[in-house]
């Protein structure tokens, strides 16, 4: 089974008597330990469509199943608590909270779950910040790490909990080339070593060198599909 | 959830400027509230207690017809026995009540005296010299002389009252009255002692005189005009009433008396009592004036932590966890603000309870309607602490539903998009 299966998701944002039709009709299939890239430009729906996989906005038609289950009858409270134990989120803006340290920033991820002993937590998360190279930064604040050592927070955050999926919009958007060379070749690693499933979005050509499957969107519609080795031979 | 509330607890130190004006405003209403309730309670603890000495005794006894008229101080309508047998056996009888300690009779009367070029009116108290002092510690505001003795035809007064009469101790003073038959007379009596009390009615209008003289000189044998009893405790006079009233059943006299608790004998008391309601409900308003800067400081971190709200939801909070975030972060600062100003308020309160307010410019300007200390001694009690600290910390709490409401109801969608 399929971990992820959208059908016809359409939305349409109303902005006053404007109706704003962002994703006009995508049919995806994201299997289990998929690394997928969603490419296009601005305002061509990527983060719309991120939302509505990660159970943050309802689709105005069109299912989305995750794991098996369909969204759309969920209520709120369900689906917080699919996003709280199965989906983990990265920003591009980070979203630290800036009076916690890096350890208690990741630690937030996975006191809200439960069914975990204080030191099982404690020690899944020393593990995830050594796993993205953080190894004796864990006290520093968010203000006294670079943006990459900020991203990588994010993303131990969101891995923490060890979700089926992770979420990246634009992780890498306000990094230099170097530095989000790093942060992806991070994801890529964790995607590998544990198996997560990850789709994040971008809009720069550079970046999509790491998808191990890249889906083009423009106007809200998938344009282009591509797998593997294709996508570094064509672009 | 004790992570949200160290986050709650972090969170102030992220705008420290702002978190300190909310804590501030706070603080500043729960130590006035602290303050003001001892200012209050010490003000009417003192008035009810000078009340007590000067008017109502803890239960008052006056002949009904008396009590209809009593600024009058007519001397038509005395206490003279349950049936007209005379006061000393009736005193006998009501000091035998259980709970009751002493009866304390006095004859009060308006009188004038005249100086050179003057007429001044006074008001003359016969009492029993003994009883009074025991009653009202009379005897220990004499700055001059010494108490007035049975039998003697001598008074004692205040000093403003002295000084309009131009006299001395140890002169003489003439005073005119009415008799209880109406005619006009006039006794030279001893100035035997001085007293000095910061209150006008004390000091300027009254004096003293032994209730057997006054007795004679108004031609009232065996009676006075109104009897005091007195209990080991005013708070808890009301449990001997009953008695009392009991007797003057058993006598045949209810009709003839009025029998008063002193929280009903006395109007001002009365008003005095529906005030402290009254306070209270101020308080409250008081303290949710304050809180109008937290909730202005709240509104502001929602406004400013929208896309952190975002990254919240996303994580998995709900709503009513966002809600109780923040209200939380407002709880801090209502718990830190009424820690403050409570322990604040207690210091002054404490201070002034025992150098006291001093309050004598307000009294010197109210006349002698009103009684009045011209110091009041604040009440310090932790009560009041407790009671300022719980108001700031639950008004904080309430008042912080308005702005946590805003951020629960964001969309996550629309709150991550926000720059
Ligand atoms: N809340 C909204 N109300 C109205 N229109 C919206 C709203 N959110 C998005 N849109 C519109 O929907 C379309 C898709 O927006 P979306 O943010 O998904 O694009 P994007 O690919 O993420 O763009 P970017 O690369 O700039 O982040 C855009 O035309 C945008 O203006
Ligand atoms: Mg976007």
């Amino acid at each position: 089974m399929a971990l992820l299966e959208l059908k016809g998701v359409e939305k349409i944002y109303q902005q006053g008597k404007i109706e704003v039709p962002a994703l006009r009709g995508i049919d995806l299939i994201v299997e289990k330990g998929e690394f997928t890239t969603i490419f296009g430009p601005s305002g061509s729906g990527k983060t719309t469509l991120l939302n509505m996989i990660g159970c943050l906005d309802k689709p105005t038609k069109g299912e989305i199943y995750f794991d098996g289950q369909e969204l759309g009858d969920l209520s709120k409270k369900e689906l917080a608590l699919i996003r709280r134990h199965n989906i983990g989120f990265i920003f591009q803006s980070y979203n630290l909270i800036p009076v916690l340290s890096a350890y208690e920033n990741v630690e937030f991820a996975i006191r809200l779950t439960d069914g975990r002993t204080e030191s099982e937590m404690r020690k899944k998360v020393l593990d995830i910040l050594e796993a993205v190279g953080l190894a004796g930064l864990e006290d520093r604040r968010p203000n006294e790490l670079s943006g990459g050592q900020k991203q990588r927070v994010a993303i131990a955050r969101a891995l923490v909990k060890e979700p089926k999926l992770v979420l990246a919009d634009e992780p890498t958007a306000n990094l230099d080339s170097k530095t989000s060379d790093e942060v992806l070749e991070i994801m890529v690693r964790m995607n590998q070593q544990l198996g997560t499933t990850f789709i994040f979005s971008t809009h720069d050509p550079q970046v999509m060198e790491y998808a191990g499957r890249l889906i083009e969107i423009r106007d809200g519609k998938v344009s282009r599909e591509k797998k593997g080795e294709d996508i570094r031979v064509h672009h | 959830m004790k992570f949200l509330w160290t986050l709650a607890a972090k969170n102030l130190f992220r705008n420290r400027l702002r978190s300190i004006v909310s804590i501030i405003a706070i603080a500043i209403s729960v130590m006035v509230v602290v303050f003001a309730r001892g200012l209050v309670t010490g003000f009417i603890d003192s008035t009810f207690s000078l009340y007590i000495k000067y008017d109502t005794g803890h239960i008052k006894v006056v002949n009904q017809e008396y009590r209809q008229k009593e600024r009058l101080f007519s001397l038509n309508y005395p206490v003279d026995g349950f049936n007209g047998e005379g006061l000393t056996s009736m005193i006998k009888k009501l000091e035998g009540v259980e709970g009751i300690e002493m009866a304390v009779p006095r004859i009060k009367f308006g009188a004038m005296a005249s100086t050179d070029d003057d007429l001044i009116t006074m008001l003359g108290w016969g009492v029993d010299p003994a009883k009074e002092s025991k009653f009202t510690g009379i005897e220990k505001q004499l700055v001059e002389g010494r108490m007035i003795r049975p039998g003697e035809k001598e008074i004692l007064l205040g000093k403003g009252l002295l000084k309009k009469l131009n006299r001395q101790v140890g002169d003489k003073v003439t005073i005119l009255y009415n008799t209880s038959f109406n005619s006009f007379k006039g006794a030279t009596l001893r100035i035997a002692g001085v007293i000095e009390s910061g209150m006008p009615l004390l000091n300027d209008t009254i004096f003293y005189l032994p209730l057997d003289i006054a007795q004679e000189l108004l031609i009232m044998p065996d009676q006075a005009t109104e009897v005091l009893l007195v209990t080991p405790n005013a708070k808890e006079a009301a449990a001997f009433y009953p008695g009392v009233k009991e007797l003057f059943t058993a006598e045949g006299a209810e009709e003839r008396y009025s029998v008063e608790p002193w929280n009903k004998a006395n109007s001002v008391l009365e008003y005095m009592q529906v005030a402290i309601r009254i306070y209270d409900v101020i308080y409250v308003f008081l303290v949710l004036l304050a809180s109008i800067v937290v909730i202005n400081t709240m509104v502001m971190i929602v406004k400013e932590r929208t896309r952190e709200i975002g990254m919240m939801t996303a994580l998995g909070l709900q709503s009513r966890d966002i809600l109780k975030l923040f209200i939380m972060e407002g709880t801090v600062m209502g718990i830190t603000g009424s820690l403050l100003g409570a322990v604040l308020g207690g210091i002054v309160t404490r201070v002034l309870s025992v150098n006291g307010f001093d309050y004598s410019a307000i009294v010197s300007g109210m006349g002698d309607e009103f009684l009045m200390n011209p110091i009041i001694y604040p009440t310090f009690s932790v009560t009041h602490m407790i009671y300022g600290f719980l108001l700031g910390v639950i008004v904080t709490a309430v008042t912080c539903i308005i702005p946590a409401r805003r951020a629960a109801r964001l969309e996550p969608s629309e709150a991550l998009r926000e720059f």
